[in-house]
């Protein structure tokens, strides 16, 4: 017992992978009978993307900015890196943490480059260094600096706005970031392209980030690790999204998932990450013959031709084969419309397959090739694996948890 | 003699009362723009305070000023002391309720996201409310200065500086046909530095807004 961890001086028995740890930390607001957060207690690990998730009201916000002090707590402690920073200067304490709102909240009176040096700039660092960041962070969040460093927020889009929002919260390059909702306000298209790129971000940044939202599925997508919280922002169960999706704690989580929670969990692997199928081939150069043959020889009911460079051109059924006798492969049959790169997640690959003609997807590599194609056994395949998976983790928890030496022994 | 005849023939006048008259209204300015910002940056985000402070500001425009001018004669003596305080109180009531309405009106998440990046109370008021609220503020202003070029005529009943020397000498002169001259003068003269007064401020507008929020 010599060799487990040590404790720091300030706070006792802390883990040295915890960022944040929240120690009873309850809030009631002047005139109300319950307390809108009570009594929470979780840690938060360094690098990891917590999402705090719940019905309105649960007091998933209010927790979020008690870490920053936004809202004080009434009881409780906020330990940050093992420094208990309930009652430290509140503004020394902001400047460490990055946040960002779902309003963006950016300074309309001064350029994109100015928000962004805000806090390079109050703590101090000079000129040159606080010029490079900004160009740095504009880059990392996809605008160029030079195009975009003199405009004014007004002049930008809410994705492009967002962008700068978050780049802005990294400024003083925070270990914490807070997230409140930030991409709640965004189109259904652009807060897809947001996400994964602040996914992205976060794989070179690796910030310990709180991410707020009442959406699951953003959830889902966004998070390491998910805290489904009940009104007074009680933990209902703080896991990983696999084990939240396949063994939900109770029956609020599993009432919060919803329904589809198998469909929820193809979010979770992506095309890349399973065996493709193989499917016949033909190029364009090839005879009618070669593709009546492979046809034969399968038990498909078309061959995909593909082009000099390798990427997929036309189905071609032998239907099409008959009527376009004579023509070369790539002016016969159709054009496949679902086509997927391997980045994509299954659930990507299911929404296409649904409505494609051979209920197949095609997977491309970046360069438009062909890879294989995913069909609905595959996906069925993976949802079974993971859940078994899970399953059996689920199973080791459970037994290492009640393994005390009574049990141990026989 | 014409009216124009008449400008012609009292330039000098007319240049020297204009002088004066700019000079303790534009005093009287921007006295009134200090403690009006102070006053409403004071009491912005207290409901009580603020009210008080509106209704005591807006009380003094209720004075008639030619009584206050009369009140304030025996404290201050004649010439430009009771004129200029008396148009400070005047011109406190659009600088402070434009400062309120600037300051509130500040959207929420900006003032909440500039906490959040760890900018304190005095930071936030000078770096982010303030200049969002200026060109709030500014109209407030020259509302002020409007008000007061004209209240100022009426500060000659005190042997106060400005054109009311014209309006008050023409008053006595009434049924005189140099009368009508000199009460138009003064008027004209008035008029003329109110449109030089706006020229100003739209310069001084334009220069102090940023261009993110014009």
């Amino acid at each position: 017992m010599t060799q487990t961890t040590n404790s720091t001086p300030s706070v006792s028995g802390s883990d040295p992978s915890v960022m944040i740890r929240l120690e009873g930390l309850t809030k009631r607001f002047p005139g109300q009978k319950v307390n809108a957060v009570d009594e929470l207690t979780m840690d938060i690990h360094e690098g990891e993307i917590v999402v705090l998730v719940g019905p309105s009201g649960c007091g998933k916000t209010t927790t979020m900015k008690m870490i920053n002090r936004i809202i004080e707590p009434s009881s409780g402690r906020i330990i940050l890196k093992g420094q208990d920073v309930t009652t430290t200067n509140a503004d020394d304490l902001r400047r460490r943490i990055g946040y960002v709102i779902q309003q963006v909240g950016l300074f309309p009176h001064m350029t994109i480059g100015q928000n962004i040096a805000t806090v390079p700039r109050l703590i101090g660092w000079s000129a040159e260094r606080v010029r490079n960041r900004v160009d740095e962070l504009m880059t990392m969040v996809n605008m160029d600096p030079d195009e975009y460093r003199d405009r004014y927020p007004k002049q930008l889009s809410g994705g492009q706005q967002q962008r700068i929002g978050v780049a802005r919260a990294l400024g003083g390059d925070p270990s914490v970031m807070l997230m409140d909702e930030p991409f709640g306000a965004i189109d259904p298209i652009t807060r897809d392209r947001l996400q994964n790129e602040f996914l992205r971000l976060q794989s070179e940044v690796r910030k310990t980030i709180v991410f707020v939202t009442h959406d699951i599925d953003e959830a889902i997508k966004m998070g390491d690790r998910i805290a489904i919280l009940q009104e007074g922002s009680r933990i209902a169960q703080y896991d990983t999204p696999e084990q939240i999706l396949t063994a939900p704690a109770n029956d609020f989580v599993k009432d919060f998932i919803g329904s589809g929670a198998s469909l929820k969990r193809l979010n979770l692997s992506r095309v890349s990450e399973i065996e493709l199928s193989t499917w016949p081939t033909v190029t364009n150069e090839d005879s009618h013959e070669r593709a009546h043959e492979l046809l034969a020889a399968s038990d498909h009911s078309a061959v995909l031709v593909l082009d000099d460079e390798g990427r997929p051109v036309r189905w071609a059924g032998a239907d099409d084969l008959r009527r376009g006798s004579g023509k070369r492969l790539d002016q016969v049959g159709s054009v496949p419309q679902a086509v997927i790169e391997p980045r994509a997640t299954l659930s990507d690959a299911l929404n296409e397959l649904v409505t494609a003609r051979y209920a197949v997807t095609v997977v491309v590599d970046e360069r438009g090739r062909y890879q294989g194609v995913v069909d609905i056994d595959q996906i069925n395949e993976t949802i079974r694996s993971m859940r078994s998976s899970a399953v059996a983790e689920a199973r080791t928890e459970f037994a290492s948890e009640g393994a005390d030496p009574a049990q141990g022994s026989s | 003699m014409g009216f124009l005849e008449f400008l012609v023939k009292r330039a000098d006048d007319m240049l020297e009362l204009g002088i004066a008259h700019a000079v303790v209204v534009g005093a009287a300015v921007i006295i009134a723009t200090v403690l009006g910002v102070a006053l409403g940056v004071l009491t912005y985000r207290h409901e009580r305070a603020r009210d008080l402070t509106l209704a005591l500001t807006g009380s003094f425009l209720t004075i008639p000023s030619f009584a206050l001018f009369i009140l304030l004669l025996s404290p201050l003596g004649l010439g430009w002391r009771p004129v200029l305080l008396a148009l400070v109180l005047y011109g406190l009531l659009p600088v402070v309720r434009n400062t309120i309405t600037g300051l509130r009106g500040v959207d929420p998440a900006i003032i909440e996201s500039a906490k959040g990046m760890g900018l304190n109370r005095r930071q936030r008021l000078l770096r982010i409310e303030l200049p969002l609220a200026w060109p709030v503020i500014i109209t407030g202003v020259r509302v002020t200065t409007l008000v007061l070029l004209g209240i100022a005529a009426i500060g000659a009943i005190v042997n106060g500086p400005g054109y009311g020397e014209l309006i008050f000498t023409g008053l006595a002169r009434v049924g005189t046909p140099v009368a009508v001259n000199l009460v138009l003068s003064g008027a004209v003269g008035v008029m003329i530095l109110a449109v030089l007064f706006d020229l100003i401020f739209y310069a001084v507008q334009r220069l102090t807004t940023s261009r993110g929020i014009r």
